[in-house]
């Protein structure tokens, strides 16, 4: 009954995995199947630094995405100060983690609010808290099972995707306590880049992985990721957020969360906005609202440059307006570009007036052009071409307009001659989010 | 737009036997043209048989009884084939179908199965297609994917005998020194390496690109690969009963060449290191060198092409001293291989062939020759020319062609060398020319101080061209013009005057002198 990850040969995703590849040169089975994949009714789970994306498998997209972010609210009266783990790994980056438990339960008095409708009212006294990295992860499986999909763990195989890079501890816990608590009939992990590399019907390919929390650049050969060629970069979605954020407080605009302040009508079409104010409310709350306003910022209004960002050249660009929720309207100009640079130049991070704490480790972090020629030169010479021709994007972060153009540019000037590069993304914007062979 | 609106008239016989007749006639004659016009699609317009055949039509009194075809609107539609139908109706049932029977009750129902692939005994559930309450059997159907390698599996005594690894074991490799050099640096396989190699192979079917990266110590693809194949193959070398059976067996024919596998992927590597920007910094120089050659063999030519008529023979000599020496320079440079292609070219075509031609490494010679003759001759004007292909005439080489009612001036089989020495033909005929009217200038000049008649015969004597320039018949009376003439004649035309056998009289000087503007 135990499927285990790659290491058990005979696990039923694997000769799943093994038809679907197979499948590619469309070998029609007669009458009774048409489509080659095979119907166990298994669903996926990605838990990823900033959203979780749930469903079942052969969707195109996940039923159930929301913010792996979880509010606790603290039922003891007095809050310990117990710091989050940042585990560039499997589990989220937990900031507040709080969930209707059952108020018996003496392990942890906490109240776990998942999912953004959940989060988006503000309760009194939300804060930072992580008890176990674990109640975290089970909390938001939890509610992806019973409140998103709606299904019951019992009747359903599991397919979970875990980082390229993750430790054999982390999959034993991850196991167990799908065995134990939700009684899985079957399990597979499989890993992230494997996965984005099937859902482009690739068995051999280089996966840029950007995402929330962190970018990953990982070669799959012939359904196995090459370890150790794995990339990794901090820079993700979740850092160029806080830098636009620092960047557009550094040019003294606040972003009001959308807890304090109310509009109210004063005359048909025009509003006015009354600020509110929650003493209660707490910084790390606060900090996330503020986050979410400013992902969207960053969501709607940047690109990634066709050049290397250069103050000078764009500091005579035009403006765009983005009008806050609370009415107010900012103009961006400069960073729409400089943001996603980043990804590209990591010490531009150092001219963001407020991230000189993140800037000190800035120096050892590649671009990510040089992170994907890294990592095909430590794989076997005879791979790479193949692994030029096919770069896979991924992510979030990666469905940036113009990043694809854009690496594919600072790709050529940097590879060989003899290789042909070639940047591939999935044209649709909604596959690419959620990259993986739903 | 329906093209039967009218109603349709079919006139019948005289006579039953022969309306019948015609009636059949005009069925084909309509099937046939309704099926032309309309194929695959279901003819949606009445056929025009069935609508009015049983209608009456009196045939107007007085007209005969004759039958008649009446082509109206409707009929010459179909007979051109017919107008095909603006909405193609789809028949449904042209669409694909399955293969249904009517007598199989067709469910689906959730159903657990087994996998053979699987060694444990989970079952899932998926739907299933069930035929009259009888699920299907058979295994399920991915199973048949799982394949996997057959891995040689030995025994711990086997191990013992045959694979424990020798620090040199040069029988398999195929170059020494560079066995030599590679073993040295490569740590010994101990039985748990042997072992867990084994195991991974199991695991992940021989792809040594993944067990290279799982493996725990630091080894590389060629010696996991070599070991491998090493071990296999003495372990069916040992266990064949005699060495008949195994000789048939590839893993025993071949071994394993690790050094060439580390050759080839040391010069792939090389291959794939070279970057785009050194590429394009390479290609940079070389077209920078091969501009600043090219502008040194312009200015060659530009000196040549400077150099007074007087001597037309020394920039020949000098062109001919030069061009070894632009051979040569651009030669010594190791880096330039291309432009020593565009160098070495016969000394006497260097400076005609145009620069555009140098940078083609394959042409056509015939094409190329006009192109050669024309940069040759174009210091001369047009009538130089023609005087030129003239002097080839009556030289008497011309090259006839084929059909021989045409003499082609130019040579039949343009060979390089043949192409060089009519070109050096044509230079020599340029050069004679030349000479002969500027020492026919001379001599106008000279004699125009002697003598200031203007009465003098100012004809100029033909001269024979054969046999070059021992044959001159120079009469000096062509140097009686004035001063002024001479120059005007010089302006006029630049080319000699032509010298023919009869000897002009003095009053048809002018007369000549047209004779020679118009064959000039």
């Amino acid at each position: 009954m135990y499927g285990g990850g790659e290491y058990d040969a005979t696990s039923p995703f694997k000769s799943l995995i093994r038809a679907f590849y197979a499948s590619l040169n469309f070998s029609f089975d007669g009458v009774s199947l048409v489509c080659p994949v095979d119907e166990v009714s298994a669903i996926v789970i990605d838990l990823g630094s900033h959203t979780c994306k749930a469903g079942y498998a052969g969707e195109d997209a996940p039923k159930a995405v929301f913010p792996s972010v979880v509010g606790s609210i603290d039922q003891m009266e007095v809050d310990d100060p117990i710091k989050s783990e940042r585990d560039p790994g499997s589990v989220p980056d937990p900031k507040n983690v709080v969930r209707p438990f059952d108020s018996d339960k003496i392990k942890a008095k906490r109240k776990l609010y998942v999912g953004s409708q959940a989060l988006g009212y503000r309760r009194d006294n939300m804060e930072d808290g992580v008890v176990v990295d674990w109640d975290i992860v089970d909390s938001i499986w939890d509610h992806a099972f019973r409140e998103r999909l709606l299904i019951d763990p019992k009747e359903h195989p599991m397919l979970l995707a875990e980082p390229s890079s993750n430790t054999p501890q982390q999959r034993e816990r991850t196991a167990e306590l799908m065995f134990e608590k939700y009684k899985v009939p079957a399990l597979f992990l499989a890993k992230n880049a494997v996965l984005t590399s099937f859902a482009s019907g690739r068995a051999t390919s280089l996966v840029v992985d950007s995402g929330g929390g962190y970018t990953t650049v990982a070669p799959v050969h012939d359904g196995y990721v090459l370890q150790k060629a794995v990339a990794t970069s901090p820079i993700g979605g979740e850092i160029l957020t806080e830098c636009l954020m620092k960047s557009l407080e550094s040019k003294s605009i606040t972003i009001k969360p959308r807890y304090s302040f109310k509009r109210k009508e004063i005359r048909p079409g025009e509003f006015q906005t009354v600020d509110l104010d929650f003493p209660n409310t707490t910084e790390s709350y606060k900090l996330y609202a503020q986050r979410v306003i400013a992902s969207d910022i960053k969501e709607s209004v940047c690109r990634a440059p066709d050049t290397p960002f250069d103050e000078s050249a764009y500091a005579n660009i035009p403006m765009t307006p983005y009008e806050l929720p609370d009415g107010q309207t900012i103009e961006i100009g400069a960073d729409r570009f400089k943001i996603p640079d980043i990804l590209f130049n990591p010490s531009l991070v150092q001219t963001i007036p407020g991230m000189e704490s993140f800037a000190e480790s800035a120096h050892s972090i590649r671009g990510l052009p040089q992170m994907v020629i890294e990592s095909i030169n430590k794989c076997d010479v005879d791979i790479r071409r193949e692994l030029f021709s096919s770069i896979l994007l991924a992510g979030g972060t990666a469905s940036m307009q113009q990043l694809k153009e854009r690496l594919e540019k600072d790709l050529l000037e940097e590879s060989p001659q003899a290789a042909r590069v070639k940047v591939l993304a999935s044209g649709n914007a909604t596959e690419r989010r959620f990259r993986l062979d739903f | 737009m329906f093209p039967l609106e009218k109603p349709f008239h079919f006139d019948y016989g005289p006579d039953r036997r022969t309306t019948n007749k015609l009636l059949l006639i005009y069925i084909r004659f309509e099937l046939s043209s309704s099926a032309h016009g309309c194929k695959g699609h279901s003819w949606s317009v009445q056929n025009p048989i069935f609508c009015n055949s049983g209608e009456e039509i009196s045939t107007p009194k007085g007209l005969s009884q004759k039958t008649r075809w009446h082509f109206s609107r409707g009929n010459v539609y179909a007979l051109t084939g017919g107008l095909a139908p603006l909405m193609p109706s789809i028949d449904v049932s042209h669409l694909k179908k399955r293969p249904q029977s009517d007598n199989e009750k067709i469910t689906w129902q959730w159903l657990p199965f087994a996998n053979s692939a699987r060694s444990d005994n989970l079952l899932l559930s998926h739907w299933v297609r069930v035929v009259n309450g009888v699920p299907p059997t058979g295994d399920y159907s991915f199973a048949k994917y799982n394949k996997s390698v057959n891995i040689v599996k030995y025994t711990g005594e086997e191990y013992e005998k045959h694979l424990i690894d020798p620090v040199a074991s040069f029988a398999y490799d195929s170059s020494f020194t560079t066995s030599i050099s590679w073993l040295l640096t490569v740590p010994v396989w101990t039985k748990e390496e042997t072992d867990q190699l084994f195991a991974l192979c199991e695991q992940f079917d021989l792809r040594f690109i993944v067990i290279a990266d799982r493996f725990p110590s630091a080894r590389t693809v060629e010696e996991l690969k070599k070991r491998y194949y090493t071990v296999s193959k003495t372990i069916a070398v040992a266990r064949a009963p005699s060495s008949g059976d195994v000789s048939g067996n590839p893993l025993s024919k071949e071994s394993f060449h690790v050094s060439q596998e580390i050759e080839r992927k040391r010069a792939l590597s090389m291959v794939l290191s070279q970057t785009k920007q050194q590429e394009r910094k390479d290609a940079e120089v070389l077209t920078e060198a091969k501009r600043i050659s090219e502008s040194r063999m312009v200015a060659k030519g530009a000196e040549e092409a400077q150099l007074p008529l007087t001597s037309s023979v020394g920039p020949e000599s000098t062109e001919r001293a030069s061009v070894p020496d632009e051979s040569v320079s651009p030669a010594s440079d190791p880096r330039l291989p291309a432009l020593t292609i565009a160098a070495p070219t016969s000394a006497a075509d260097s400076a005609s062939i145009p620069a555009s031609l140098r940078m083609l490494r394959v042409f056509l010679r015939t094409n190329v020759l006009d192109q050669m003759v024309q940069a040759a001759s174009s210091s001369a004007g047009l009538r130089t020319i023609k005087r030129v292909d003239q002097t080839l005439q009556d030289l008497g080489v011309y090259f006839l062609s084929l059909n021989c009612d045409k003499i082609n001036l130019k040579p039949k089989v343009p060979t390089k060398a043949v192409c060089g020495e009519h070109l050096e033909l044509r230079k020599e005929i340029l050069t004679l020319l030349n000479l002969q009217k500027q020492l026919q200038n001379k001599e106008a000049e000279g004699s125009s101080h002697h003598d200031s008649s203007y009465h003098e015969t100012p004809s100029t004597p033909k001269h024979s061209h054969r046999g070059g320039d021992q044959d001159r018949t120079f009469v000096p009376d062509s140097v009686s013009f004035g001063g002024e003439r001479v120059g005007k004649r010089d302006q006029k035309r630049k080319a000699p005057g032509r010298f023919s056998e009869a000897p002009p009289s003095p009053p048809q000087s002018k007369r000549a002198r047209k004779l020679k503007v118009s064959d000039g």
